[in-house]
């Protein structure tokens, strides 16, 4: 019978039993170059380095900002053919409800984009549009973290601890993967949508907003800066001379270094934070200074984004919205009741910020590296619901896209049917999104695994295709 | 070499089959470049994207298949189109080169583009190489003959040459040194009892030993010393908080639901006290798994067993609801996955789940295995039921039956009356010959009074349209109050300089710097978000000035059509009074909603009530409510049947069904209960009717998964418990005993430890009191750089591995070490986050960490999705799936929590506290008594006069809080 073999340790299985690494930071110093390049998997040569995914939980309606139905407005107020008062997430739909804004063409295309978002219009011929994306759920939860990790159900690592976990940090003093928190509160889900699941700790976002810095990072205020310095001269000689008690663990070194490291980001992210360091036309730009207190927080936010970018940060989860709350719509895109008023509190806290962070990417040559992707869990129904004028729940067509390094603009994917109902050309699901991101990293989605309870786990668990038509 | 890894390396490697690629447009400048060809970067891409679709799976073109390897081999009805080495007598290259519209590949759209095209001739000029495909890797998988499957073998303990005395009188020991004989290893020298004592301690209480608890060990010299020390600390009721906490792991027990809403459950700790006290009472496991399973039906009537049935229901769940019928089918299988899943890892080291969908890929578990065990528990929902001993409910009913009987009588007589009244009251209204308002409505109201001065204006809101009798839980949109015209102006705005007051009834206090359903809402001139009236249900308006008013407006829900119901959207006002004020003292009435028609007969019958009701009825009424709610208040101090979120348990309506492809919407055929396939030929089967009643089920599923036939119940336990000794199991996938799992460093030792653990009578603690006392436990942690060289993580055991301190550990050692532990065990759990509930939980760690939270990390209320300063960063387990190995990460993060939190300051002070209490003598008595509480020694010259100068130049703090960050601390050798 096949035993096991100590010779036989792969590194790998050294990284599994182990886990010994930090957070995606100069492995080399501490585990030797060997599992530096196992740490660093790279399947063949990345387009992009970097991933910003822009995320508006509560179901962003595809067919209010993205993918244009004339049909909608030839049948509005009739009932959707051969799906009468179909029942969905909270119940019965009514009769098919035309988008209440007009779309307008916009860019070198032409694409029709709602005119909710005018400043997001301008980067039409430089998306690439997925308008046949499917979820298989149609529950805010599970399809947030289906959005997230490619699994329905919580304990899966996000996206962007795959890549942490598969590329590292691109600077040893911040964080690989940092989400950023709407001012309303977390998303549907809250932190599973950014946990490692069981990947090592490490790989998890750290949690961050320009209205709230990484916890504990500040030294307490009642410790001055000579007690502190004091206090780690005196830790790092008790831990010199434990280690060198212990010759050999390589483990001690690593924690007298990360505390080494602790010390750098406490450096590096405040001065990270730190917008006041942005000079007066970038904030005006974005917004930050904008009387709807929201939109200012989003546009802090996304300045905050650049600049996490800037600085090497591997993948940027910025949030738009929040979750579900008492009155329908209200922290998040959950139009259920009052589409209208809901969009029209959402769209301008979202559309100037947005837009103003793709063109500071864009200027700053930033897109040559990161990749944009803009995600919602899933879409909304064409009819409207029952006794509202707002829109159900609907996971059988909506739209999420790309932009930056690697991607083709000015690509429209797959579509929906006339009305917006369901995917039905080039039906495309979260798996096929990740593969391709993965793709763009220099990865292949079918060969970033990770041993977990009985399977070899991976983010698009046995799914998914590259979906070649979005690429450069 | 691990089979499982062979396999995976294959997958990795299957696709580093390549060609090499020399583009003839370079070589025009002389440069020939050679780049190797890629076959599942360059060409399988390409064949998928541009042959497939008419030459694969759903169409055979040509009977011609470009999809896998063999046919893309043998070709079309034309016969070959691929020949290995020879790219110019390839007919596709032919294919995809002719320009013969005819002939030409693919027939439409656009052609291949001469990259692509040379692509294909170097792979085909190098051989074609294709490499196995993916499925006919996966055939290399594991069968009825695989090793965890076979019943357990009865292996003599080797006595191999050499092997020193001590080892040799021990089974455990000699097995190991047989397998470190084989590779030349040899074992260290016994660790010395300073470092014995602090392992053991923690290995069975997760707790450091205390100085005293040292020296009596180091100095105590009877030679059964160390057996006296583990039978001690065996003995501790701290042993089931460490080992019953490395259960919970394995049933990813989690106190709050998962998913969207993650509601915290407050009744769920009974089980995690159940399990403690299992492992303090050595409950056996073949017991403990019975009563986890089938807790209810072997123990019936007994509360202490019946909340074992908590395992089952400890998982996260979608408890959101769904109207969509195919959806809440897929929500339903989800929820019983969990408990499939959880079932068969935890007990069976089976992956039974990975069947849910085909047969299990690796090992022996065809897909009705996995929907057999659906059959067993099909009739499991989540939620709590009341456990109590048959007398307890006895007696509870016998105390509660009289007074509700009484009330029900009370209410009768209640009903009578108010169906007279109402009779009375709705003549009364419809004498009434009209309203000067129109009805209330939820998008518009407007009422005028006569001009009146006012720097106050009160809206007493007395029913919302769920309630005529109150308006508490209505909601606003917006209050305007308007002057009169010209000139006309709503002088209610904030942005006019009024303002509102008032309560609300929900709040959302994870919004940063907003409240979502202030009273600001109303007077913030926009329309659709809504104050949520709390108690008093009372709006007041002040104006920044006195000034004549004469009208309001008010609505739930401006933005609505008048005909728009509003589902959802909660209640609005319908009965209400203005009143004004000068000074804010003296109130006058200005306008009141009897000028509108009652907006429906609840209402009707609640305002003309009052006006038709005799004094006689009213007292009859009063004395009526007074009696109620005497009866209800004494209802209320019985105390209830206690609740326990325990699972709750119906016969099915109807039979299990195999699900296609794992779609719950495809039935296959129907599964009855019964032991599953993969262990046929090793335990008894049992196999029940579709129709078997529900309890049954469990405890058959029970019995036969806890049977002493069954080899892999045995062997997956024994390996827990080594597990937690060494750090690392015989198998080092304690939950996957399959093909994907690890296989067994000692199999002869792991069938032995199974064995021992049936002859104990499924006791752990005999069986860990054997481990802990071979030498092999006992061994020296050192380092030794040419063992090390063989065998890195010591894996063979030729020294005992030292590890990291977990979580719970890392803060209870904190709490320990600085004299504030509080070792009060069991009840509701602390919390070390603040619970925010509104719609959905949202749980913010705390900045302070109170006495309150100062007891043991195993009773912190373990809610999912919540992020915890010191135990997240240390790698406590996400609890959404089963933890059956902690992983021990090393971060920049845990340095910052531990430097900074207020916690590590507060324990530093504490610790300072202590010694200076413990050893008042003077100041390098106090650094000696800090080493020796946090370190189990004394410090070195170097490190007291370090101390010495440091706390003479910062004081204690600066001193306790870097001996509290230590390695030595936080590391056990």
């Amino acid at each position: 019978m096949e035993t096991y073999s100590p010779l036989a340790l792969t590194r790998r299985h050294f990284l599994r039993n182990t886990a010994t690494g930090l957070t995606g930071v100069a492995l080399t110093h501490l585990l030797g170059p060997e599992i530096e390049a196992a740490q660093r998997i790279q399947h063949h040569s990345p387009k992009a380095k970097q991933v910003l995914q822009i995320f508006c939980p509560g179901a962003a309606s595809h067919m209010d900002l993205w993918d244009y139905k004339p049909a909608l407005e030839k049948y509005d107020g009739t009932p959707l053919p051969g799906a009468e008062r179909e029942v969905t997430f909270q119940g019965k739909n009514g009769n098919l409800m035309k988008s209440p804004w007009p779309f307008a063409p916009a860019g070198q295309s032409g694409k029709p984009i709602s005119t909710l978002l005018p400043h997001m219009s301008g980067y039409a011929d430089e998306i690439a549009f997925i308008h046949s994306m499917t979820s298989r759920s149609n529950t805010h939860g599970p399809a947030s973290v289906f959005m997230s990790t490619g699994f329905v159900r919580e304990g899966f690592p996000a996206a962007g601890a795959w890549a942490s976990y598969a590329l590292g940090s691109l600077n040893d003093n911040l964080p690989a993967f940092v989400a950023l928190i709407d001012v309303r509160g977390e998303p549907p889900n809250g932190k599973a949508n950014w946990a490692s699941g069981f990947l090592p700790a490490q790989y998890q976002a750290v949690m961050l907003a320009a209205h709230q810095p990484i916890r504990n990072l500040s030294r307490p205020a009642q410790i001055a800066d000579a007690e502190e310095q004091a206090t780690r001269d005196f830790l790092r000689r008790l831990n010199e001379a434990h280690a060198s008690r212990h010759p050999g663990e390589s483990e001690l070194r690593a924690r007298i270094s990360a505390y080494e490291l602790a010390a750098k980001m406490q450096m590096a992210a405040p001065e990270t934070a730190d917008l006041s360091r942005e000079p007066a036309h970038v904030h005006k730009l974005y917004g930050t200074g904008d009387g709807n207190a929201l939109k200012a927080a989003y546009a802090r936010n996304c300045l905050l984004a650049r600049r996490l970018l800037e600085r090497g940060v591997r993948y940027v989860s910025l949030y738009c919205a929040s979750r579900a709350s008492g009155i329908d719509g209200l922290l998040n895109w959950d139009a259920h009741r009052t589409l209208k008023t809901d969009y029209e509190r959402h769209c301008p806290i979202f559309d100037q910020p947005t837009a103003a962070l793709l063109t500071d990417l864009k200027q700053r040559g930033m897109l040559d590296d990161a990749i944009v992707l803009w995600t919602t869990e899933f879409g909304r129904m064409p009819t409207h619901q029952e006794g509202t004028t707002g829109r159900d729940h609907n996971p059988d067509g909506f739209t999420v896209w790309l932009l930056g390094a690697g991607v083709k603009g000015g690509v429209s994917y797959g579509a929906t049917d006339e009305f917006g109902r369901r995917a039905v050309e080039n039906i495309a699901t979260v798996y096929d999104f990740y593969a391709t991101v993965l793709h763009l990293l220099g990865l292949d989605h079918e060969r970033l695994t990770y041993y977990h309870n009985g399977a070899d786990r991976r983010l698009t668990d046995v799914h998914g295709h590259v979906i070649r038509e979005l690429l450069a | 070499m691990r089979i499982g890894n062979t396999i995976r390396l294959l997958c990795m490697t299957a696709a580093l089959a390549f060609g090499w690629l020399s583009f003839d447009e370079s070589s025009s400048a002389g440069s020939s470049r050679q780049t190797p060809v890629d076959f599942e970067r360059d060409i399988r891409p390409l064949l998928h994207s541009r042959c497939v679709e008419c030459h694969g799976a759903n169409k055979q073109q040509s009977g011609l298949r470009l999809d896998h390897k063999a046919g893309a081999m043998k070709g079309g009805m034309g016969g070959a189109v691929i020949v290995p080495g020879n790219s110019s007598t390839s007919e596709l290259i032919r294919r995809v080169s002719s320009a013969d519209k005819a002939e030409m590949m693919p027939p439409t759209g656009s052609r291949l583009t001469p990259r692509e095209i040379a692509l294909l001739k170097a792979w085909i000029d190098a051989g074609a190489s294709w490499p196995e495909e993916k499925i006919a890797v996966e055939a290399k998988r594991a069968d009825q003959n695989w090793w965890s499957l076979q019943p357990l073998a009865r292996a003599e303990p080797p006595m191999t040459e050499g092997i020193p005395r001590l080892w040799a009188g021990s089974p455990i020991d000699r097995f190991i040194y047989a397998r470190l004989a084989e590779r030349n290893l040899q074992p260290s020298p016994p660790a010395d009892r300073r470092a014995l004592i602090r392992r053991v301690s923690y290995d069975l209480t997760g707790l450091p030993p205390s100085p005293e608890e040292v020296e009596a060990f180091v100095s105590d010299s009877d030679p059964r010393a160390y057996e006296k020390l583990v039978d001690r600390l065996l003995d501790s009721p701290r042993y089931g908080e460490q080992w019953g906490r490395h259960w919970l792991d394995v049933a990813r027990f989690g106190e709050s639901k998962g998913f969207e809403q993650n509601h915290i459950i407050n009744n769920l700790w009974p089980y995690r006290d159940y399990v403690i006290r299992s492992f303090n009472e050595d409950k056996p496991f073949n017991r403990f798994i019975i009563e986890q399973l089938a807790g209810d039906v072997v123990g019936q009537g007994d509360p202490n067993v019946e909340v074992a049935t908590a395992f089952l229901v400890c998982g996260p769940y979608d408890a959101v609801g769904n109207q969509d019928e195919a959806q809440k089918q897929v929500i339903r299988a989800n929820t019983l996955d969990d408990l499939i899943t959880t079932t068969s890892n935890a007990f069976l080291g089976l992956t039974v789940n990975c069947a849910r969908c085909h047969h299990h890929k690796f090992d022996p578990i065809p897909t009705e295995d996995y929907y057999r065990l659906r059959a067993a528990f099909e009739g499991v929902t989540h939620g709590e039921r009341a456990l109590a001993t048959p007398e307890a409910k006895a007696r509870y009913a016998a105390a509660t039956r009289p007074l509700e009987e009484r009330r029900a009588e009370l209410n009768k007589e209640k009903a009578e009356l108010q169906k007279s009244l109402a009779a009375r009251a709705k003549e009364k209204a419809a004498q009434v010959a009209g309203y000067p308002l129109p009805k209330i409505t939820r998008h518009f109201n407007e009422h005028r009074f006569a001009p009146v001065e006012a720097r106050y204006l009160k809206f007493r809101m007395l029913a919302h349209s769920d309630n005529p009798k109150s308006a508490v839980n209505a909601r606003l949109d917006e209050f305007e109050v308007w002057t009169p015209a010209p000139n006309a102006r709503n002088v209610a705005l904030g942005s006019q300089g009024a303002k509102a007051s008032g309560a609300i009834s929900r709040r959302a206090e994870d919004v940063a710097g907003a409240d979502a359903y202030g009273v600001e809402l109303v007077n913030d001139g926009k329309f659709g978000e809504r104050w949520f009236v709390g108690a008093p249900a009372e709006l007041t308006l002040s104006f920044p000035r006195v000034g004549t008013i004469e009208r309001i407006v008010f609505s739930h829900d401006r933005t609505a059509g008048p005909n728009d119901p509003g589902a959802g959207l909660g209640p609005f006002v319908t009965e209400y009074e203005v009143l004004i004020s000068l000074d804010g003292q003296t109130w006058r009435r200005v306008a009141d909603s009897t000028t509108r028609p009652p907006i429906n007969e609840a209402h009707l019958v609640e305002r003309f009530s009052r006006a038709v009701m005799t004094e006689a009825e009213r007292q009859r009424i009063g004395a009526l409510d007074d009696e109620l709610g005497r009866i209800n208040r004494e209802l209320k101090a019985i105390p209830p049947l206690p609740l326990v979120w325990a699972g709750k348990f119906e016969q099915p309506k109807e039979s299990t069904y195999t699900h296609k492809g794992g779609d719950p919407l495809r039935r296959g055929a129907a599964a009855a209960p019964a032991s599953l396939a993969v262990l046929e030929r090793v335990v008894k089967p049992f196999a029940m009717p579709e129709d078997a009643p529900e309890g049954e089920r469990r405890l058959a599923l029970a019995r036969w998964i806890a049977g002493d036939d069954n080899p892999l119940t045995a062997r997956v336990l024994a390996n827990r418990v080594w597990h937690y000794h060494f750090g690392a199991g015989i198998v080092d996938t304690p939950s996957d005993f399959g093909y994907l799992g690890g296989k067994p460093t000692h199999p002869e030792l792991l069938d032995w430890l199974a064995r021992r653990l049936q002859a104990h009578g499924w006791r752990l603690k005999a069986l860990s009191r054997e481990i802990l006392l071979s030498q092999t436990y006992r061994q020296s942690s050192d380092y030794r750089a040419a063992a090390a060289r063989i065998d890195a993580s010591a894996r063979l055991l030729w020294r005992f591995p030292p590890r990291r301190l977990d979580a719970e550990e890392m803060r209870d050692s904190l709490l320990s070490v600085s004299g504030k532990l509080d070792l009060r065990m069991g009840g509701p759990g602390f919390r070390l986050y603040r619970y925010l509930e509104d719609n959905v939980a949202t749980y913010a760690p705390l900045d302070q960490h109170g006495p309150e939270t100062y007891r043991r990390a195993v009773y912190h209320q373990n809610a999912r999705s919540s992020l915890i300063d010191g135990l997240t960063d240390f790698d406590l387990p996400d609890n959404a799936a089963a933890a059956p190995n902690r992983i021990r990460t090393n971060s920049p993060l845990q340095a910052l929590t531990m430097l900074n939190h207020s916690f590590t300051l507060v324990m530093a002070d504490a610790l300072a506290e202590r010694v200076k209490r413990e050893a008042p003598q003077n100041l390098s008595a106090q650094v000696r008594r800090a080493f020796a509480v946090s370190f189990q020694r004394q410090p070195t010259a170097e490190e007291e006069r370090g101390a010495l100068e440091l706390i003479t130049a910062h004081g204690w703090r600066a001193f306790g809080r870097a001996l509290l960050n230590a390695n030595e601390l936080l590391y056990v050798n």
